[in-house]
């Protein structure tokens, strides 16, 4: 498969990559694929949380790069989800503490062993961005319908492009199609206008997705919830099935239609 | 869209005009007022010839694909 190394990144902090990280491994893994999910956010660890396999870390991703053990003895396997993977970061150290070089390395030695390889990247667009990004054959980007994230999403691809990187995909996260009705959010459609990126997902807000997260429970594991049903049909697409957008139009009601109809909020 | 000509415009409609002008500034690696300094350039220098209305110089970004700006310059009657 082409596009075995996927880095998912967005620039701006807070937008949902963890989340969709172990999301996108976790439903992959569950279709049967053998899935690693890389958290490159070095001192900043919380792929581990997503998953609910805090407590079971040992070694980390600088242990690896250090020679302190093999890749494989950090890898820490989810009983929950069998093909699941998870090669933390280390929370102690720095956001510097691996090289790209380093992390290429890594990726290389597990590439042969499993379908799917993840990397969580860090904010921003330091050093620990690029190191992220310089393994993958495919890179998400993640952006909400927000100004400031699509601004740095624009940054972040601008830089891919500089890296000699493919085109980044799209994913519009924590969209609100009540917002969206009001006039009040930017719709995915928007949001692909401006970036001029190609769209490979659309995740509406979901006020489950703490509740998820707070049991370490990924929430495509779970057919009632509509985030984890779009987090689903993105990992179609990465198998190149051609899903529909889920209908996210929010049905208004009679006050609301009336009310928009005289120009009110 | 509502069936008043006076409705405000939503945030909705605001942010991407923002951010189509912003993206357009920062992928050029453009300071901010860029475009304002060249409308100020050409002002000066318009000010040489009475024939022009110099109020009446706009500068734009004609539309959000566009990678040019376009000036416009009245001539007094």
């Amino acid at each position: 498969m082409a596009d075995k190394v996927i880095c998912v990144t967005s620039g701006k902090g807070g937008v949902g990559k963890s989340t969709i990280t172990g999301n996108l491994a976790t439903a992959l893994a569950a279709k049967g694929y053998k899935v690693v999910a890389i958290d490159a956010d070095i001192g900043l660890r919380n792929l581990d949380l997503i998953l609910g396999l805090e407590n079971r870390i040992v070694y980390d991703i600088v242990h690896v790069a250090e020679g302190v053990c093999p890749v494989e003895k950090a890898l820490v396997k989810d009983k929950r989800t069998k093909n699941l993977h998870l090669l933390p970061a280390a929370q102690t150290k720095d956001k510097n503490a691996i090289s790209p070089e380093d992390l290429v390395n890594i990726v290389e030695s597990l590439r042969e062993k499993f379908d799917f390889i993840f990397i969580d990247s860090p904010a921003g667009i330091e050093e620990g961005f690029k190191t992220a990004v310089t393994p993958a054959d495919t890179i998400l980007v993640v952006a909400n319908p927000e100004m400031a994230s699509i601004r740095d999403a624009d940054r972040v691809t601008g830089l891919c492009e500089t890296m000699g990187k493919p085109e980044p995909k799209l994913i519009v996260n924590r969209l609100d199609p009540k917002k969206v009705a009001k006039g009040d959010m930017l719709d995915a459609e928007d949001v692909v206008q401006i970036l001029g990126l190609e769209l490979i997902g659309i995740v509406p807000e979901d006020k489950n997705m703490v509740s998820y997260i707070n049991r370490g429970e990924p929430a495509v594991l779970f057919e009632e919830s509509i985030a984890g049903k779009a987090l689903r049909n993105v990992a179609e697409r990465l198998l190149g099935k051609e899903v529909p957008f889920l209908n996210l139009e929010y049905n208004e009601g009679f006050f609301e239609k009336l009310k928009k109809l005289f120009g009110g909020d | 869209m509502g069936l008043w000509p006076f409705r405000k415009k939503s945030s909705k409609e605001i942010a991407k005009k923002r951010l189509q002008l912003v993206l357009k500034y920062d992928r050029a690696g453009l300071p901010p007022n860029a475009i304002e300094e060249v409308k100020n350039a050409i002002l000066n220098a318009l000010k040489d010839f009475p024939f022009i209305d110099a109020s009446g110089v706009s500068i734009y970004v004609p539309n959000e694909d566009s990678e040019k700006i376009e000036i416009e310059i009245p001539v007094k009657n």
